[in-house]
This record gives structure tokens, sequence and C-alpha cells, in this order.
């Protein structure tokens, strides 16, 4: 299987921002970060799981974790920003505030 | 808090605290929170979870789950083996390492 680069990561969460109505992270050291955790996530299990969650040991049980997660639009909606803080609200982009830990939904229940 | 896992550790001056990270390689907020204790000075010890076995960290993680009775994400800190902080909160994490 290729492996997948930087500049092709950019591009997947570029187009997910774009169609979710979310901007990409304004952190542009944490937004580097993520890009490369999402690369060798790719890179290592053969799907974009979460760079900030830990792999259950197989896509299926992986899935609700795949980027963009299935709690990203809730954790938007109520924090701002996902867990990773990859994608958030044009609102809180707007609003000047750094992006910080939040609870993690996927684990919590 | 377990001897059959090797961490790497960071010395410094602080050391009122043992400080154990339980962080994942590809996270943002983990490499942020290792940052944070490297530049306070805080001596610790991490071991990044997603690069160990799948066995030996399934046993990591519920041990973890069960000696705190807390849902475990990352970072996870372990302050002198009792208290445990899940997720990187800057404020938090001041307060409970370098608050007297």
């Amino acid at each position: 299987m290729k492996g997948k680069n930087k500049e092709e990561v950019r591009r997947f969460t570029e187009m997910v921002a774009q169609k979710q109505g979310w901007v990409l992270s304004q952190d542009t050291a944490l937004y580097e970060d993520l890009v490369t955790g999402l690369m060798v996530n790719w890179n290592r299990y053969g799907y974009f799981l979460c760079p900030c969650r830990d792999s259950e040991g197989s896509r299926e049980k992986d899935q609700p974790i795949i980027c963009p997660c299935i709690y990203a639009r809730p954790d938007i909606q109520e924090y701002g920003h996902c867990f990773c803080s990859l994608y958030w609200s044009e609102d809180f982009a707007r609003s000047g505030k750094s992006p910080q830990g939040i609870p993690d939904r996927h684990v919590e229940g | 808090m377990f001897d059959y896992i090797t961490y790497t550790t960071v010395e410094g001056p602080r050391q009122a605290h043992q400080v154990e990270v339980y962080a994942l390689s590809t996270c943002g907020f983990c490499k942020r929170a290792l940052e944070f204790l490297k530049n306070q000075g805080i001596s610790h010890r991490y071991v990044h979870v997603d690069l160990l076995p799948l066995e030996v960290k399934n046993q990591i993680k519920e041990a973890l789950r069960s000696q705190f009775n807390q849902a475990v994400s990352f970072p996870f800190l372990v302050i002198d083996g009792k208290k445990a902080l899940v997720g990187f909160v800057e404020a938090e994490w001041r307060k409970a390492l370098l608050d007297q």
C-alpha cells in the first residue's frame, strides 16, 4: 500500500473542513503536528485514525474514531473544536481563544 | 507504575513529585504536555502507548482505568502514583504540579 505524504494529508483535512463547514486549526504548530500524526496513522494502520486516540486493534473497532470522528460535530458545537483541535468552528476561530484538552466522548460514553 | 515497560526519563530541577505521562506519539496535546513539563523543569518520565504491542498497551490502559476509576484518554498524567489528570489543560497541570 502506498503511503501518504503531508501534502496529501493537508488536502484531506482541507476537504473535510470545507465539506463540513469547519475551519482548520489556526494554531499552525498544532495543525502541523496533527497532520504529521494523521500521516503516521495512515501509514501505520491504513486509515486516518484520530491522532489523539489510540487504536483498539482493528479498523472495525476504530471506525468511530476515524477522522473526521463521529464526535467532531458535537465537540465543535460544545467546545468550538474537535477533540484533537484539528477542526474548529468559525466562531472559535474568530474568538482568538487557544484550544485546550476537552473530555473524550469516545471513552467516556 | 509498570515495571514491564520502558519509560523515557526527563530530568529537571523540579522534583517535588513523581510524574508519569502516558501519551500518544501522534497527538498534538500530548506533545504540548510533554513540552510544558520540560519547559517548567519538572522531572518526569513518559511512554508513548501507541508504540507498545497491543496486549501490553491494553493491559496498561485497563490498569490505569481500574486504579484511578477514570476513562483513559491521552495525555494521562499520574502524580505520585495517586492522582490522575486526563487531557492537557495547562492551568490544571500547573495547579497540580507547580502550586505549593
